[in-house]
């Protein structure tokens, strides 16, 4: 297996909308989530998942409610709002043009200068 | 939407805070308690997964610090947090507290009374409808060739009333421009004459003002009409409620004002009482000036300054606009002169519109100010002092705070929250002293200002807006300013360090505090010693006004001022009048001698005009005076050369003058002044002639007190000054029933004559009052500050010394004497103290002049003060580092070393 990458910075917000958006997650599910999405190949620091949850929220683009969890434990559970999705979309568009973008400048060959 | 998602989670964490914290808790909680639960059934064992998760969770404190914060709300949170916390920390040290709060509520309570003292005279609008509206209306005249003639009553920004003429007929800017000349002083008859202060006004000053009367009416466009022809009167509210016990039915009555009976029209509203900061007690149509002041043409004189203008600008027109209206209409004026060139300026119409007046004040103001501003940087420094050592103190506090995961920013604003707490206590403390205390203080002070008993300020010191803003201002900055660096010291601990109880590295990790402390002692001393430097000099100053030789007789002497040109006489009636004076009193027994003179010495009145050599090599400003020939012998003042004026010369007028000593050297130096000639004016009509001096006498401070080489010479009383004279009585031995033989026989020859009569010393109170108020101020400045200044030296030395109980152990262990170890405290404490006091020395004598006029003489660089005050001070910082010095002496090696 690959070493873990290093989240890139400002793309965790990104990771939960998206996370959330498939289907209601608590906190420690979100994390599994991405890890699993991402075969493991991400690291995310723990403590670092909760004020990213707890500033989406104050911002309205993901809500929170009370419930069970898978193994009876109670968990607050996070869904992501209409504002939430269309803020994932843009998100998702922006993330689409720069990577496009800094792939063209990493593609650059001496020729095409 | 994302706002009002926004507010509900601001409402939530606000209101319901302890349910946001359970929460966060639980869900934090959950996260590591599923995490240590999917360990477990990797098949590590539950004690050692729990201890993982909470590894791998990270610092549980600081991901809840994290949360709060981005949840938005946190600052306001923590700014009631640090409150409570602030509130705590100042309980649990109440000395602390109540020396910094009370040192503060001083500092800031002072500035407050002195700023609203200010603020009302100089910012305060006049208390009119819409005063926004009004600006005083200011001419200048330059002159491109020669001097040009100007005569000014009061300032020379004023207008003559033809100029006024011009000025309300041909602007465009104004709705309305009224004239006024205050301070008119007159006498009015009721039982007995009684002086009282009043103002001449153009019979628009009520509609332009837009004030209604309380009772009957103001004056009409004709009251105005014709000079001399309306002679009616409005009282001021204070006036109408004293002196004529609120009579409604004084209106329509006829008063008798200087001779000439007024019939009063109507009472002006309380709470308005006239334009300047005297209260006027009466207004009069400017058109009867000749009633008051018969001695000269007022209404005709193209150019006298007399008037002051206000004008009501018309709505839309901005002040700018109007100043070049009005600069335009002046300079239709310059063809009055040639040469002339006017020009006008507006400004705010305030109490204090006249710059005559505006000008010393506010230098006088801003000199208080100055100090009282120097007193609270002293205070501060005090306090961040005390601030400086507690925070030492406090370094195992701040650290283990840090090491638990707060943020040195958050760490540094909670101290500054509690640093603000205490300053605004302070400051909350000091405006509310001010607020009950500023008026009374004023009245004091004013009681002891050499007024005449008619003056009646119309200054209404109030606390608006102004006033609570600057309290609220000079609060934050002065915990800004005590604050700031010894929060930034404290939040930056070394932590490592800070754990270890070690008192090693209590040396190195205090330098640079220790550098702070002796800077803030050091400008701590500079202030005091320049405060006391201060007071040191207008001490003495006051000694010298008490103790203080004027150079010519005062004790026996009893002077009684009237004014018969400002009653209507002519000189034929005033000459019969002092004949008959002087007859009676020569025959009284007990008196030596009865002196007529314009002006009483000292009494601080002053007729100044240019005097030149013929051949215009020396042309300066003198003081004169008309005096009888029997002045100089009567009030002792030695004739040098020549001689006095004979009795022909006397009843003639002649033009002979006597000079003084300095007044003869700086004209005629080298010369034998007798005989030479001057060429000048000496009276207001008779323009410009020669004088030929006939005598020169010593030098005496007649026209101000501490001053003897002010240019002075003496001109006969003659006919023409009859009835400007004023007498002197001089007994052979203190007679204190000379002055109510005075008074009769004046109330026997004119009995509705105002006259102030007294012993000639009580004209030197004239002088010594100011000096009085000043020092006291001074004094009790200085004195603040020196109390300051040595707490903080005390505090700074006391503190050293505990810190350093460990070295001195060690060097006293190893055989140092007790009496150097107390030098080397003491030295190391004083480098601070000298350095300090050099520079406040320095300061003080490059601004030490501006009390030159309080000083009588006394050089602004006066050696005994400037010995004696530095000795004091230097005495008392000694004995601030010499008490806790000796307890560094008294360490016991033994005790210090086992100490920690």
């Amino acid at each position: 297996m690959d070493k873990q990458l290093e989240l890139l910075q400002g793309t965790l917000d990104m990771l939960i909308l998206k996370a959330v958006s498939l289907s209601p997650l608590h906190g420690y599910g979100i994390l599994l989530r991405i890890q699993q999405i991402s075969k493991d190949r991400l690291e995310i620091q723990q403590g670092s998942l909760y004020p990213a949850l707890y500033r989406l929220e104050h911002q309205g683009w993901i809500s929170s409610e009370w419930g069970e969890s898978e193994n009876n434990r109670k968990a607050k559970y996070y869904r992501l709002t209409a504002a939430g999705r269309r803020r994932l979309k843009t998100e998702l568009h922006n993330w689409k043009r720069m990577s496009d973008v800094i792939a063209g400048i990493l593609r650059t060959t001496p020729e095409e200068i | 939407m994302r706002l009002r998602s926004r507010l509900r989670s601001w409402k939530q964490t606000l209101l319901r805070r302890s349910h946001v914290e359970t929460d966060m808790d639980a869900e934090l909680r959950s996260h590591i308690d599923s995490y240590a639960e999917d360990l477990v059934r990797t098949g590590i064992p539950r004690s050692e997964a729990l201890r993982r998760a909470r590894l791998e969770f990270g610092g549980l404190e600081r991901v809840k610090e994290e949360c709060r914060e981005s949840r938005g709300i946190s600052f306001i949170e923590s700014l009631a947090q640090d409150l409570r916390y602030g509130l705590r920390m100042l309980r649990k040290s109440p000395g602390f507290t109540t020396v910094a709060v009370l040192t503060l509520a001083l500092g800031i309570g002072a500035n407050t009374a002195i700023f609203t003292i200010l603020n009302s005279a100089a910012l305060h609008l006049l208390p009119v409808p819409r005063a926004d509206q009004l600006v005083t209306v200011g001419q200048s005249i330059r002159n491109t060739k020669g001097s040009i003639h100007r005569n000014v009553h009061d300032d020379d920004s004023f207008v003559s009333y033809s100029e006024y003429q011009v000025y309300a007929k041909e602007n465009r800017a104004f709705s309305g421009l009224l004239a006024y000349s205050a301070f008119t002083e007159t006498t009015l008859v009721l039982n007995k004459p009684q002086p009282i202060m009043g103002t001449l006004t153009s019979c628009n000053y009520f509609d332009v003002l837009e004030i209604r009367p309380a009772l009957g009416r103001f004056f009409s466009d004709s009251d105005c009409a014709a000079p001399g022809e309306s002679a009616v009167v409005v009282l001021g509210d204070s006036a109408w409620r004293g002196t004529f016990a609120a009579d409604p039915a004084i209106v329509g009555k006829t008063i008798t004002l200087n001779r000439t009976p007024f019939r009063v029209i109507g009472i002006a509203p309380p709470g308005f009482d006239g334009t300047v900061a005297v209260a006027s007690a009466f207004w009069a149509p400017v058109t009867m000036v000749k009633a008051f002041r018969p001695a000269r043409d007022y209404l005709a004189d193209d150019y006298l300054s007399w008037l002051a203008l206000i004008g009501r600008l018309k709505p839309g027109v901005s002040a700018r606009q109007a100043s070049a209206n009005l600069n335009v209409v002046a300079s239709g004026l310059n063809s009055l002169q040639p040469g002339r060139i006017t020009a006008v300026t507006l400004s705010r119409a305030t109490l204090l519109g006249m710059p005559s007046l505006r000008t010393p004040l506010l230098i006088i103001g801003g000199l208080v100010m100055a100090a009282v501003g120097l007193v609270l940087a002293l205070a501060c420094a005090n306090i961040a002092n005390l601030l400086l050592a507690r925070a030492a103190g406090r370094r195992k506090e701040i650290a283990v705070r840090l090491t638990v995961g707060a943020s040195r920013a958050r760490l540094l604003r909670q101290l500054l929250t509690e640093n603000l707490l205490l300053a605004f206590l302070g400051g909350a403390a000091g405006a509310l002293a001010s607020y009950w205390s500023v008026a009374a203080l004023f009245r004091f002070t004013l009681a002891h200002l050499p007024t005449g008993p008619e003056l009646n300020f119309s200054l209404h010191l109030r606390s608006d807006f102004n006033t609570w803003l600057y309290a609220f201002a000079l609060s934050a900055i002065t915990a800004c300013l005590f604050g700031l660096a010894p929060a930034l010291r404290a939040s930056r601990v070394d932590l490592s360090l800070a754990m270890k109880d070690d008192g090693a590295q209590s040396q190195t990790g205090t330098i640079s505090a220790g550098r702070l402390r002796n800077f803030l002692v050091g400008s701590q001393v500079a202030v005091c010693m320049l405060l006391l430097l201060a007071a040191g000099l207008l001490l003495h100053g006051l000694y010298r006004a008490q103790t203080e030789d004027p150079g010519f007789r005062m004790n026996d002497v009893e002077a009684a001022a009237f004014d018969l040109s400002g009653a209507g006489y002519a000189p034929p009636r005033a000459a019969a009048f002092q004949q008959q004076l002087l007859d009676r009193l020569a025959s009284l027994p007990g008196v030596d001698a009865v002196v007529q003179a314009t002006s009483i010495p000292l009494a601080n009145s002053h007729d100044l005009t240019g005097f030149s050599t013929p051949d215009k090599s020396r042309d300066f400003e003198v003081e004169y005076n008309h005096v009888s020939a029997n002045f100089f012998r009567a009030l002792d003042i030695p004739l040098l050369q020549g001689r006095v004026f004979t009795a022909a010369e006397e009843q003639s007028g002649a033009h002979v003058t006597i000079l003084s000593q300095s007044t003869a050297r700086r004209f005629f130096p080298q010369q034998n002044p007798i005989g030479q000639v001057l060429h000048g004016g000496g009276e207001p009509n008779s323009g410009v002639t020669d004088w030929q001096v006939v005598g020169v006498v010593a030098d005496a401070q007649v026209a101000s007190l501490g001053d003897s080489r002010k240019l002075y010479l003496y001109e006969p009383a003659g006919p023409a000054q009859q009835a400007d004279l004023s007498v002197m009585v001089r007994t052979a031995a203190q007679d204190p029933s000379i002055g109510k033989e005075l008074n009769t026989i004046l109330g026997d020859l004119d009995p509705s004559l105002s006259v102030t009569i007294g012993p000639m010393s009580d004209t030197l109170e004239f002088w010594r009052e100011p000096a009085r108020v000043v020092s006291v101020f001074s004094l009790i400045l200085g004195t603040l500050a020196l109390l300051l200044a040595s707490l903080g030296i005390y505090g700074t030395v006391s503190y050293g010394v505990s810190r350093r109980v460990r070295e001195i152990g060690i060097r006293m262990a190893l055989g140092a004497d007790v009496r150097h170890v107390m030098w080397l405290v003491i030295r190391q404490a004083m480098f601070p103290v000298l350095l300090g006091a050099l520079i406040g020395a320095v300061l003080c004598a490059g601004v030490s002049s501006v009390f030159s006029a309080v000083l009588f003489g006394l050089s602004p660089l006066d050696p005994g003060s400037f010995l004696l005050m530095p000795a004091f001070l230097l005495a008392v910082a000694l004995l601030a580092c010499y008490l806790p010095a000796r307890r560094a002496m008294r360490v016991d090696p033994m005790v210090a070393l086992r100490y920690e």
